[in-house]
């Protein structure tokens, strides 16, 4: 099975990954049934990812058998990613979600955001923090992209 | 990113990207034809493009304030 990496972008990777500061976890949940076109490439890609980093780690569960945990974490869609802190045996949810593959574009937000997530700092301005801070309410992003 | 910085920054809120090639009728429903295209509350606020931190917030607020109506 040829790898999805090739070696120039695993050092890559690896590089970046180095300036993770606490540890992170991956959730993937999955489908096994014919609609989830790109969850064995998801997988295998995270699968890949994963070993670049000793502060990185992985969870795969199939979103039927595993539905309370889905549900816990507002997963309803497959492949579906939660990026999430891991602070000893605990998890942290961030609300952090992707659904569908990371791919082009989006492979590089990907290793952007695990360092993100391990720095526990969003990195926003003082304007924006204070803004936040006033929520009172649950505020949900949704960003479409394309992996062009 | 913004949105995943603002869901790391606070417990309210969730940042989900979202593949439009892979999740097509989703992208329909909010009417995604460029992206990025951040669509806010299910709905109820958009940004089309990479929108700066501050225009981000503006959008939010405008959103937030239209959904008490």
């Amino acid at each position: 099975m040829a790898k999805m990496l090739n070696q120039g972008i695993e050092q890559q990777v690896r590089q970046v990954l180095n300036e993770m500061v606490e540890p992170v976890e991956i959730l993937l949940f999955t489908s096994a049934s014919e609609n989830c076109e790109y969850c064995e490439q998801t997988r295998e890609l995270l699968e890949e990812i994963v070993p670049l980093s000793a502060k990185l780690s992985l969870q795969v569960h199939d979103i039927s058998a595993a539905a309370e945990l889905a549900e816990q974490y507002h997963v309803d869609k497959t492949p579906g990613i939660v990026l999430a802190g891991r602070q000893g045996s605990q998890t942290i949810d961030y609300g952090i979600r992707i659904a569908g593959i990371p791919a082009g574009h989006e492979f590089t937000s990907l290793i952007h955001s695990l360092v993100l997530v391990s720095r526990r700092a969003s990195g926003l301005s003082e304007a924006t923090r204070g803004y936040l801070k006033t929520l009172q309410k649950p505020l949900h992003l949704q960003v479409f992209v394309t992996p062009t | 990113m913004l949105a995943t910085q603002m869901a790391l920054e606070s417990e309210w809120v969730q940042a989900e990207t979202v593949q439009a090639s892979e999740f097509p009728e989703l992208a329909e429903q909010y009417g995604v034809s460029g992206v990025p295209h951040t669509s806010i509350n299910f709905g109820a606020g958009e940004m089309i493009g990479a929108a700066p931190e501050a225009m981000l917030v503006d959008e939010i607020r405008r959103a937030l304030a239209n959904e008490q109506k």
